[in-house]
């Protein structure tokens, strides 16, 4: 066991501190400082800011040089991801994109694709939706129905996609679209590269139980996509979604972790303040049970970080074990979330940053019950590991 | 970052689970359980064990020992709770760690060669009865009083290390009022122990009883993820085949996705095991939270796995022809020991809550 890292790592994390301590206001750092302004406000700052950082290469760590790339390790990016999370620097406004997309580009798109996409997407040029669930297809992706006949040059987009990620500030799509009758239900589909900035693409928000609308539905009504813009080959759109959704296997959560124990410090700190009657609520011994039992989890997921660390820094596919990481960083964040919901206790239901609630983790409370929902359900993962993992039967 | 055992401690895991499951697999533990007898171990396994240096393994080479850490021995602990192996070897272990740790260089001469070397069966009553953190005995003018409570193997031991207020203690079980009491788990042989101004030896060296504590800890944290894998290994072969409703009942939802639960429930107190003991070897700050939290989630995660392959087995689980009850009965026996998942929930409060 070997629990350092390499002087070049090391060098790498100095070299991205500095820059984040010259190049990330302190006010930007806390918690609730997003909170009175504007979703898209919000937005804006989150694209100007993560430009900037591109511009000083602080992007695409793990991606070739070819593509705007750092060119570095799994172990750049896990440390760039922890960095990330300790500064509370603002999250990528290209979740999808830099996770999903680009890799898929890379490894299967034409040299045309490649050149208009990575690199804009790295300076925020170009903002991408994932559009893949519909209301009839949620964690069963193959019951899509979207349309996308071929019509000259063109493709003509009719249907519609919901729980869009960035629906309302987005640039492109890529989308699944049936564009032949294929004889099984994953034949006949195509990823599309979808333009949102045309007339029959209407994007509308949903409200979500925070009151934001991080997401959105996006309704297709005789839209239309150059021919040219598809990824992976026409009627290969299952197979191209499958790669591209693989791409998250050698994540190893060390990011999640950095931030989930950020909130659990906070916790902690509130629970020293919080009367609960007979005494602060860091003196209950059912709520130490559960603080304590947070911070277990929380430790055993950095535990499991080093564990995908080391396999991806020696050249292994995660498989689908990555199903793993995404059950246990979820998990664990829905446990110091209800942590934090019980040291507050009749405290909880104040929806503003006032005595000891603070706005911001009760959104972040609210916000995990999304996360074993979206990416594959906690249940969907569940069946994968039985099935994928330990071997079980169908 | 390489957060994985080395390649000797690979080995050395693979010829522990080839060694036990060649001279001593589920057969002769089964005939063991049968005859329940007063030994408490086969002879021709205590002297393999022996001879296999799994005694040596935290001994300095000085002393004829391998030399080795708590990582490694952790190893050995891990397929020993595997394969749910007989006798004293946890207890002489750590009655060796007690004498490594505070005994005089002439106790350590006089003792840990014949621990090394397995002439020497020992246990350990490191904590008063139900706590976590007091010593079990009290001393005065030489001598120890106290109720030691169930201490394992204390009626084959030749040995008793035991911690008072001032320190640990050499007793020679002679000098104790000893009472066998039967076991639930078979693996392990118990006597109530009562000292009533025993004759006994001070370790010279100082008082590591939290250490030492930790250190038994992390070790029964091992063995109670060894066992709480194999429990799930062989309720998910056993579900792949068992077939009812036309379908094998593996493939039930209610059922497959319990197991995928336990499965990452069981990698992670494997993660938090290793890096405990790993914690333990090169003295991070961390170590003794590190402790905790590997005993804590192995005892919950054990108990699980073992409560699962019961119920996954149907009725045949609850024969005492199947071998689940050897794991269950392992599982909270360790579990209770050296401090349980409560206590170093509570433990891990007063150290990080401050």
């Amino acid at each position: 066991m070997d629990l350092t890292f390499s002087k070049e790592d090391e060098d790498f994390r100095s070299e991205f501190r500095s820059w984040l301590d010259q190049n990330l206001p302190a006010e930007m750092r806390t918690l609730d400082w997003w909170r009175p302004k504007s979703e898209d406000e919000q937005f804006q700052i989150r694209r100007d800011w993560e430009a900037k950082k591109a511009e000083a290469g602080f992007c695409g760590i793990q991606w070739p040089t070819e593509y705007g790339g750092r060119g570095g390790t799994p172990t750049m990016k896990a440390i760039y991801d922890e960095e990330m999370a300790k500064s509370n620097a603002p999250r990528t406004v290209n979740p999808l994109g830099l996770a999903f997309l680009a890799p898929t580009v890379m490894a299967i798109g034409t040299d045309e694709q490649k050149a208009a996409i990575i690199r804009p997407m790295l300076r925020t040029e170009t903002i991408w939706c994932q559009g893949f669930s519909e209301p009839g297809a949620g964690s069963d992706l193959a019951a899509l129905q979207m349309k996308a006949e071929p019509q000259g040059e063109e493709y003509v987009l009719n249907g519609q996609k919901i729980w869009t990620t960035n629906a309302m500030h987005g640039d492109k799509i890529f989308t699944l679209a049936r564009t032949s009758a294929g004889a099984k239900r994953h034949e006949g589909i195509s990823m599309l590269l979808v333009d949102m900035h045309q007339p029959g693409v209407e994007a509308r928000p949903l409200k979500q139980i925070t009151g934001e609308s991080e997401f959105g539905e996006v309704f297709f009504t005789d839209a239309t996509c150059p021919q040219t813009e598809v990824l992976g080959g026409e009627g290969n759109g299952w197979m191209t979604a499958m790669l591209l959704l693989s791409f998250e296997r050698g994540s190893s959560a060390i990011g999640q972790y950095t931030e989930f124990k950020g909130q659990w410090n906070a916790v902690v700190d509130l629970a020293k303040k919080v009367d609960r009657g007979s005494g602060k609520a860091i003196e209950d011994p059912v709520l130490r049970q559960k603080l304590a039992n947070s911070l277990i989890e929380l430790e055993c997921l950095k535990l499991h970080s080093w564990h995908v660390l080391t396999q991806t820094s020696q050249g292994r596919d995660l498989g689908y074990e990555a199903s793993m990481t995404k059950i246990m960083w979820s998990e664990t964040f829905r446990k110091v979330s209800d942590t934090y919901e019980a040291v507050l206790g009749s405290a909880f239901q104040v929806n503003e940053t006032v005595g000891t609630t603070i706005e911001e983790l009760t959104t972040l409370a609210l916000w995990s019950r999304s996360c074993t929902i979206w990416g594959g359900s906690q249940q969907v993962q569940r069946s994968i590991v039985a099935e994928r993992v330990l071997g079980l039967p169908r | 970052m390489k957060f994985q055992l080395t390649d000797e401690q690979r080995a050395l895991q693979e010829a522990v689970r080839d060694y036990l499951g060649d001279r001593f697999g589920q057969q002769q533990v089964r005939a063991f359980y049968d005859a329940n007898d007063e030994t408490g171990i086969p002879a021709d396994l205590w002297k393999a064990i022996g001879e296999q240096g799994w005694l040596a393994v935290m001994v300095p080479e000085e002393h004829d020992g391998i030399g080795l850490g708590l990582l490694d021995a952790s190893v050995i602990a891990r397929a020993f709770g595997a394969c749910t192996v007989p006798g004293p070897w946890l207890g002489t272990v750590v009655a060796g760690e007690a004498i490594r740790l505070a005994g005089s260089p002439d106790q350590q001469a006089k003792w840990l060669p014949r621990i090394a070397a397995g002439e020497v069966k020992a246990a350990v009553a490191l904590l008063k009865q139900g706590t976590s953190n007091q010593p079990a005995a009290t001393a005065s003018g030489g001598t120890l009083s106290g109720n030691l409570g169930l201490v394992e193997y204390a009626a084959q031991a030749d040995l008793l290390v035991v911690s008072a207020d001032d320190g640990l203690d050499l007793v020679e079980p002679a000098a104790a009022s000893i009472t066998p009491r039967e076991a639930l788990d078979r693996t392990t042989r118990l006597a109530e122990v009562i000292l009533d101004g025993a004759t006994a030896e001070k370790l010279a060296n100082g008082n590591p009883l939290a250490e030492l504590v930790d250190r038994a800890a992390v070790l029964a944290a091992n063995d109670l993820v060894g066992i709480a894998r194999k429990a799930l290994t062989d309720t998910v072969e056993y579900d792949k085949t068992r077939v009812q409703f036309g379908k094998p009942v593996g493939s039930f939802q209610a059922i497959k996705h319990d197991l995928a639960d336990i499965h990452l429930a069981v990698t992670m107190a494997e993660h938090a095991a290793l890096y405990a003991a790993h914690a333990q070897d090169i003295d991070t700050a961390d170590k003794v939270v590190a402790a905790s939290i590997a005993k804590a989630k192995a005892g919950d995660t054990a108990n699980a796995a073992t409560s699962a392959m019961i119920q996954y087995h149907g009725g045949i689980g609850y024969t005492w022809e199947h071998d689940s009850h050897f794991y269950l009965k392992r599982a909270k026996r360790l579990e209770y020991a050296f401090g349980d998942a409560s206590q170093h929930r509570e433990r891990i409060a007063s150290l990080v809550l401050a």
